[in-house]
């Protein structure tokens, strides 16, 4: 799907919804009345401080905790009230790459990857070796198939998850903190791979980060949390974001700074 | 992923074929996917294979879902039909279905693994590695030693480096923690082994030595051994899988960075406390077996209390206790060195953490036993 007609998001179906969602731990609140869509085709990027609630939203929306109140809704289900039977559907309709990857250690790329393929469909060994094949090229770790998940580096690890995630060709891609502990060609090489993936595959992707450099250069749409407001700030195309935003603290995180005197006087003078 | 028709796309597909002269006309229509590659694939294959043909064209212009496995599929059936001299062409497809044929990389797919797998070495190459491995682990055996010494002197001289908060917490999980099960088992050892002597003595009307075959089991190798065992399941493997897994999450190599040995700072205070615990833990399992004795001894035997505790104490000589304590000191000794130095070997990985703990449970409990043997041996020359 081109970049271009993706950007124009608005005139696609909505594939996830969230109403009204809350989250708390114990009488803490996380965030409250949260309310967004994830439109097809689409990279939205989840961002704000730490503390925020990305990762809850993110563990909410791929159904491993549940929400304090609201509805995660994918294709006409709740996914915040699913039973086991209805959310394993699901998952089978999502891929998720974790902050660290999450390779099992124990295994080969090759049998990460393997996995899904062979719990989930009826291919024969020789068909799964071949899609192994092409994920992995996909991903451009060809050939490492036999290597054990401790013997690759930092940014192929993230890409041989990205394989395992796509492994089902799911229509969604979660990945929490993309670029975290990444070097800065490397963590680039990997907003390459998202753009050329999202491009190609026309999968949907949502992406929890607060590396600002992936942001201007891979999100279509940006979601903006705050600890302090419990909610979403600010909801926008990234450069939209960085230059018209008036509110202090989307400022502050646009332009790296500290929330301090210097964003409040620039908010309250203009 | 899915095509512009995707709302009214149906869930089954159609594969329409149409022959003319030596050309072959493959219509496509519906989703294309992983879910039904393995049938349209041998469909198409089957077709191509039928008769002789020169051409074959593949047409996508109905498809309205196709995954990259699919995709990779059509790849693989252009592949072969070009391989049989068959020119394989794939017509109509749209801007979507391009992207997903452009993510194919056909060298990735004949490319040989950088590595090979393991199970492929030999059995020479196998015998080697296994012989090699057992050399590493007789030196880290002997290098886990020798710094468990150096940091044993160390702490001699230096006696408030010890981390003393932390040897009281092991004492309590090793010891403290472990009294309940303690007891109960070394209860029911006595009660059985009350009960089966019963059996063997009463017909010799032997009844009142009894109380003393328990207590001198009990003291002499029951308890000990007994308590060991279970201190090797319960604190070895667990020292094992903290160290483990504090080695997998680099706290280890922190330790080192920050100038503090490794050794000293985490198997010291856990070999220290086992050290005091074990014996301790001894004592009351001696004590719980010879409880355990009594209650058959006064239910079946028709003994006093008094007396069943008058025959025991005359069995027990000082020496067996001491002897007994030094044991368990051993034992325990051997025990937590043991788990700590299997978890330092953990490297990577949750699979690894579980080998090791694994490891520790068994290595120790063989130690215990080839103990337990040279004890008996020494404590009767020595007697």
């Amino acid at each position: 799907m081109p970049k271009g007609q993706v950007l124009d998001i608005k005139k696609n179906t909505p594939i996830i919804v969230v109403k009204d969602l809350a989250a708390r731990f114990g009488d803490n609140v996380v965030f409250e009345n949260v309310n967004f869509q994830v439109y097809k085709g689409e990279i939205l990027v989840i961002v704000g401080a730490s503390g925020c609630g990305k990762s809850t939203l993110m563990k909410i929306m791929i159904g491993l905790d549940k929400p304090y109140s609201g509805q995660v809704l994918y294709q006409g289900m709740d996914i915040a009230c699913a039973e086991e039977k209805e959310l394993n559907q699901y998952r089978q309709n999502i891929g998720v790459l974790f902050q660290s990857g999450a390779l099992f250690s124990s295994m080969t790329l090759k049998e990460n990857i393997e996995l899904p393929l062979q719990e989930y469909t009826d291919l024969d060994p020789a068909a799964i070796n071949t899609i192994i094949k092409m994920k992995l090229g996909m991903v451009n770790l060809a050939g490492y198939e036999n290597h054990n998940p401790s013997e690759l580096s930092g940014g192929m690890k993230k890409r041989a998850g990205i394989a395992r995630a796509m492994a089902l060709d799911p229509k969604v891609l979660f990945f929490d903190e993309l670029s975290a502990g990444l070097d800065p060609v490397t963590a680039a090489e990997l907003d390459d791979l998202i753009i050329k993936t999202n491009e190609a595959l026309g999968t949907t992707m949502v992406i929890v980060t607060h590396e600002l450099e992936s942001i201007y250069k891979i999100a279509h749409r940006v979601l903006m949390l705050d600890k302090e407001a419990k909610g979403i700030i600010a909801e926008d195309k990234p450069l939209d974001l960085k230059n018209n935003a008036t509110d202090p603290r989307v400022i502050s995180f646009c332009l790296r700074q500290k929330p301090a005197e210097s964003a409040e006087k620039r908010f309250y003078v203009s | 992923m899915k095509t512009q028709k995707q709302e009214d796309c149906p869930e089954h597909y159609n594969i329409s074929f149409n022959r003319k002269d030596l050309s072959l006309g493959i219509h496509l229509s519906g989703q294309f996917g992983l879910k039904n590659l393995m049938i349209f694939r041998s469909d198409i294959n089957r077709e191509i294979s039928k008769q002789k043909i020169q051409s074959v064209t593949i047409d996508f212009s109905e498809v309205c879902y196709l995954d990259s496995a699919a995709a990779l599929a059509f790849v693989q059936i252009e592949k072969e039909a070009a391989s049989q001299n068959i020119q394989c062409r794939l017509t109509n497809l749209n801007d979507e279905s391009k992207g997903i044929f452009s993510v194919i990389h056909e060298d990735a797919l004949i490319l040989l693994p950088f590595k090979s797998d393991q199970s492929q070495y030999g059995f020479i190459h196998q015998i080697g590695q296994s012989s090699s491995n057992i050399a590493g682990e007789f030196r880290n055996l002997v290098t886990f030693i020798g710094e468990l010494t150096v940091a044993f002197l160390y702490i001699i001289r230096h006696p408030k480096t010890l981390r003393w908060k932390d040897v009281l917490f092991y004492i309590q999980r090793a010891g403290v923690d472990g009294l309940p099960i303690v007891a109960l088992i070394g209860a029911l050892v006595g009660l059985i082994i009350a009960f089966m002597s019963f059996l063997q003595l009463k017909m010799i009307g032997a009844n009142i030595y009894v109380p003393a075959l328990v207590s001198f089991a009990m003291i002499k190798e029951l308890g000990p051994l007994m308590t060991a065992i279970l201190v090797a399941g319960r604190s070895g493997s667990a020292f094992a899988a903290e160290i483990g897994t504090m080695m997998v999450n680099e706290e280890v190599d922190a330790l080192h960075t920050m100038g503090f040995d490794p050794v000293r700072f985490l198997a010291i205070p856990k070999i220290l406390a086992t050290i005091i615990v074990v014996p301790i833990l001894t004592i009351y399992a001696d004590l719980f077996g010879i409880i355990g004795g009594m209650v058959i001894g006064v239910t079946s035997l028709d003994l006093t209390i008094k007396t069943y505790i008058t025959q025991s104490i005359k069995t027990i000589k000082v020496f067996d206790i001491v002897t007994s304590l030094i044991k368990a000191g051993v034992f325990a000794a051997l025990i937590a060195a043991i788990g700590c130095q299997k978890g330092f070997q953990v490297r990577s990985g949750a699979q690894d953490v579980g080998k090791f703990t694994t490891s520790a449970v068994v290595a120790a409990i063989f130690m215990i036993v080839v103990a337990d043997s040279i004890f008996a041996i020494m404590f009767y020359y020595i007697k």
